[in-house]
């Protein structure tokens, strides 16, 4: 994690003014971005939610019409989730941007750290929807003085400091004398020495400003957001290996954060990325006791290995823990400790290099529908991906927990590490949560109980590829789901890996890519 | 010498110095409309709740600091390089430049004013939309107005002892302005001490009393001896409740809706501030003293810091109990209006921080000793002000 740290610690390029410092964020990591696909009402929209890092904040916030006519207005309203209060803040009219008429924008204010659900309501010639988009409000970035924004206030405050001298001697020295009357010696040295006195004084006040400032800096600080606290060891017992992984967190085992609750049936999804990228797996332990969980570990290669687990709250919010563990050789039997659990590896090690084409486990293809324009860090993307069965055909793809496809993305060096769905970032549980709540949630666990419900409804119904399909609006899409696609945009350059996981036939298939992302452009 | 005598003279011309200069009124002005931003921007955020930079209440403040910055720069370039010899004989050096003392104070004020804005804006986007009053861009912002409010009233004091033994009406005049400017900065004062002495509700605890009586006696007394009005202290304490109650009745005329989440008070009009101290009653005492008391400054600082601290505590003890009840709920007194993000409950009818920090004998002892220092400090300064003469 550490390396993960000092690789997002990276310089971004700040707005104008600043430049700012990451540090972590919530759900994902270095990718704060929330990115949403689905409908509002008989609207597909794209939103995407740009948080400003500190809290309370301004979030940027678009929302792109995918399909759909006549959109008429497009308001936005964040409300932190789940607090009943006498009346909700009328919303916000997102503004069409010049030059994209389905594009619109609007400023969130985010007042309070937690989990917000922000209401997108569309209204137009085919009637109004509304879809509801969570995100996590913390603070993550410390932000440094931009070097002419540092001059410029140090240039001013040294002439106000000399100023206040300079009208003290003044006041001393001249202010009372008569119109027209010089001063005298007495006068001047008089002026003088308050003035030398004065000094001290100003000094003080300027150490005691710093001191406040300083305050205000550490509290701030200690205030940012880490992900909870997690230890993960590996226990070799008749052959099989099983990663037990406990949340030690303080917050945690204090009962001062909101229990967590089944996003796709799994209260956990837990990815290991070896440190070269070149094996990876997605698996979903199993609770244990309150605070540890199980997984059987999968025959992987040794070597360290990045693990990111994402956990959802019944309060909304989202995080991922990360840690690190080191695998030895040697797996033995595998028996999953859930059927969803799936594994990946490149064989022969890093051959898969920029291809298109991936070819997967049981014969059948993926591939990655992209045009040759490179990638740039920031460009709102659609990452589209097709399966071909080992005829050449469309494959028929089934739901896997609940979704066409999962996708992790993931830098290099662990910096940046996001777990994807046709329908974005957001975290399905979230949503529900946010749809489902009801005053009488005060006991712990019940929203929970009713999400499991819900999901577990949704999942068997015929409509799997319902939200993420109807909104792949480009081209004819065949009848059977055999497209998927991932809003998505790469938050910094680099290196990075692709695994999308898809389910064919009852088995999971991971096709890897990898993806050069270039600077944005300075603008 | 002989020159001295001669503008000296010509300072006690039989009538006072001419009519008003442009850069009184504008600093009069000035400092009237920043008092009124604040006023109206403390009232924004607790009915709307979000802002941006321009929001008339912002623009109240700063521009404000632009027309007093703007004007007595002016002055001080005009009389810098085109003055009369005798317009030049009542300024004061800087760098270089002329200008009266009050001037350089507006500008130095102003330039505060300018600095904490793009500080202010940083701070933001550092730590967050303040939820605080106090941050250090804000007493970096409040110490420029304050800057202009003192430099205001130094400027009316040079301008009121120019015109000393004249009786007409531009004298009168420049001493009732005065006192407004001085009552400007108790307004201030009140506005910078708003969450402890801001509402009748806190008027039974100990760092109420301390507070008043740190910031009160100070101004008033500065004013009562430096004015040549005749019940200064009491006219500077009327004018901050006139400006409160003004905008305690005007505000609350004008359409509001909250913008922010979470709404437990629902309003649809601005939240005004509260009703102000009565700090007329106490200012007669600081009046009557400084007018008609003992010699020693010693002894009129004891007898007047006495003197208010209890005056106050009979007085605002006993109002405070009809403000903060149900009878107070109407238009007059405006007690029934509170934040749109407030849980309305029984705290409204009760006395805050009383278990906390109550008033006992020993702070009303403290409150007591803090009067007369303040009252001293302000004696001081309230000489120097009588004698600035540029």
């Amino acid at each position: 994690m550490d390396g993960a740290r000092t690789a997002v610690s990276r310089r971004l390029a700040g707005s104008g003014l600043a430049a700012a410092i990451a540090l972590v964020t919530a759900a994902h990591v270095g990718s704060p971005d929330t990115f949403f696909e689905g409908r509002a009402g008989p609207y597909g929209i794209r939103v995407i939610v740009r948080p400003p890092g500190v809290v309370p904040g301004l979030a940027d916030i678009t929302v792109r019409i995918l399909s759909g006519e006549g959109v008429r207005s497009v308001l936005v309203l964040p409300l932190r989730g789940g607090r009943p209060t006498a009346e909700e803040p009328p919303p916000d009219s997102a503004r069409a941007v010049p030059g994209d008429p389905r594009l619109f924008s609007a400023q969130l204010w985010l007042m309070e750290g937690g989990a917000y659900s922000i209401q997108v309501s569309v209204d137009g010639t085919a009637g109004a929807g509304r879809a509801i988009v969570p995100v996590n409000s913390i603070a993550t970035r410390r932000l440094r003085f931009a070097t002419p924004l540092a001059i410029g206030l140090l240039g001013l405050g040294a002439f106000l400091l000399v100023g206040a001298l300079t009208i003290v001697g003044a006041a001393v020295r001249e202010s009372v004398l008569p119109p027209g009357e010089e001063p005298d010696a007495a006068r001047r040295r008089r002026s003088w020495w308050i003035r030398l006195l004065t000094v001290p004084l100003l000094a003080l006040a300027v150490l005691g400003g710093k001191r406040w400032w300083d305050g205000v800096d550490v509290a701030y600080r200690n205030g940012l957001f880490r992900p909870m606290r997690v230890t993960t060891t590996i226990e070799t017992a008749g052959g099989t290996r099983t990663l037990r992984l406990v949340i030690t967190d303080s917050l945690w085992l204090g009962r001062r954060s909101s229990p967590l609750i089944p996003d796709h049936g799994k209260l956990m999804h837990l990815f290991l990325v070896r440190e070269d990228q070149n094996a990876f797996a997605h698996l979903h332990p199993v609770m244990q006791d309150s605070s540890t969980f199980l997984a059987a570990l999968p025959p992987l290669a040794p070597g360290v290995y990045r693990l990111y687990g994402d956990v959802v709250h019944e309060s909304g919010f989202t995080q991922t823990l990360v840690d690190t563990v080191r695998l030895a050789a040697g797996g033995g039997t595998w028996r999953p400790s859930d059927a969803d659990d799936a594994w990946w590896q490149s064989a022969p090690p890093s051959a898969i290099s920029l291809q298109r084409t991936a070819a997967l486990e049981d014969g059948s293809t993926m591939t990655w529908m992209r045009d040759s324009a490179p990638l740039v860090a920031g460009r709102e993307l659609e990452l589209r991906f097709t399966v071909k069965g080992p005829d050449g055909r469309p494959a028929s793809l089934q739901p896997y927990m609940g979704m066409a496809s999962h996708a992790v993305i993931a830098r290099d060096d662990g910096a940046v590490f996001v777990h994807l769905h046709p329908a974005g970032t957001i975290a399905m549980a979230s949503q529900l949560v946010f749809a489902l709540r009801q005053p009488g949630d005060t006991v712990r666990g019940r929203l929970g109980q009713r999400i499991a419900e819900e999901e577990r409804r949704t999942e068997h119904g015929a409509d799997f590829c319902g939200t993420p399909v109807d909104t792949m609006h480009q081209g004819g899409l065949p009848a059977a789901c055999s497209v998927v696609s991932f809003p998505y945009a790469f938050p910094q350059p680099g290196a990075y890996r692709l695994w999308v996981q898809v389910k064919r036939d009852g088995r999971v298939l991971t096709g890897a890519f990898d993806a050069q992302v270039a600077a944005a452009a300075p603008r | 010498m002989s020159s001295l005598t001669a503008a000296a003279t010509e300072s006690r011309a039989p009538a006072s110095v001419t009519a008003f200069p442009p850069h009184i009124v504008a600093v009069v002005l000035a400092a009237t409309s920043v008092i009124v931003g604040v006023i109206w921007d403390i009232s924004w955020h607790r009915s709307i709740g979000r802002d941006t930079f321009w929001t008339p209440a912002h623009l109240a403040i700063y521009l404000g600091g632009i027309v007093a910055g703007v004007s007595c720069g002016a002055l001080v370039l005009r009389t810098t390089f085109a003055g009369t010899p005798e317009e030049r004989g009542r300024t004061v050096r800087f760098w270089g430049f002329r200008g009266p003392l009050g001037a350089w104070v507006c500008i130095w004020g102003a330039i505060a004013m300018i600095t904490s804005a793009p500080f202010d804006n940083w701070w933001h986007n550092a730590y967050g939309l303040d939820v605080k009053v106090l941050s250090p861009p804000h007493v970096l912002l409040a110490l420029g107005f304050t800057g202009i409010q003192v430099g205001g009233l130094l400027l009316l004091a040079a301008r009121q002892n120019a015109d000393e033994g004249a009786a007409d009406a531009h004298a009168a005049a420049h001493r009732r302005l005065f006192t407004y400017a001085a009552g400007l900065l108790v307004a201030n004062a009140s506005i910078m001490g708003i969450e402890y002495i801001g509402f009748p509700n806190d008027a039974h605890h100990a760092l109420y009393y301390k507070i008043c009586a740190a910031a009160f006696p100070l101004l008033l007394a500065a004013t009562a001896r430096a004015s040549r009005a005749r019940w200064p202290a009491t006219g500077a304490a009327a004018t901050y409740m006139a400006v409160t109650l003004l905008m305690l009745w005007i505000l609350p005329l004008f359409p509001a809706t909250p913008r922010l989440a979470p709404i437990y008070n629902p309003l649809d009009h601005f939240v005004p501030p509260p009703v102000p101290i009565l700090l007329v009653v106490p200012a007669l005492v600081i009046d009557l003293v400084v007018r008609r008391g003992p010699e020693s400054d010693w002894g009129r600082a004891a007898l007047a810091g006495i003197g208010f601290v209890l005056v106050l505590l009979a007085v605002q003890w006993t109002v405070a109990r009809f403000l903060i009840s149900p009878r107070a709920e109407n238009f007059l007194f405006g007690a029934q209006r509170w934040n749109y993000n407030s849980q309305l409950g029984p705290w409204r009818y009760e006395f805050w921080r009383v278990a906390a920090d109550p008033l006992t004998a020993g702070g009303v002892v403290t409150a007591t000793a803090i009067a007369v220092a303040s009252t001293r400090v302000g004696l001081w300064w309230g000489a120097w002000m009588a004698r600035v003469r540029r």
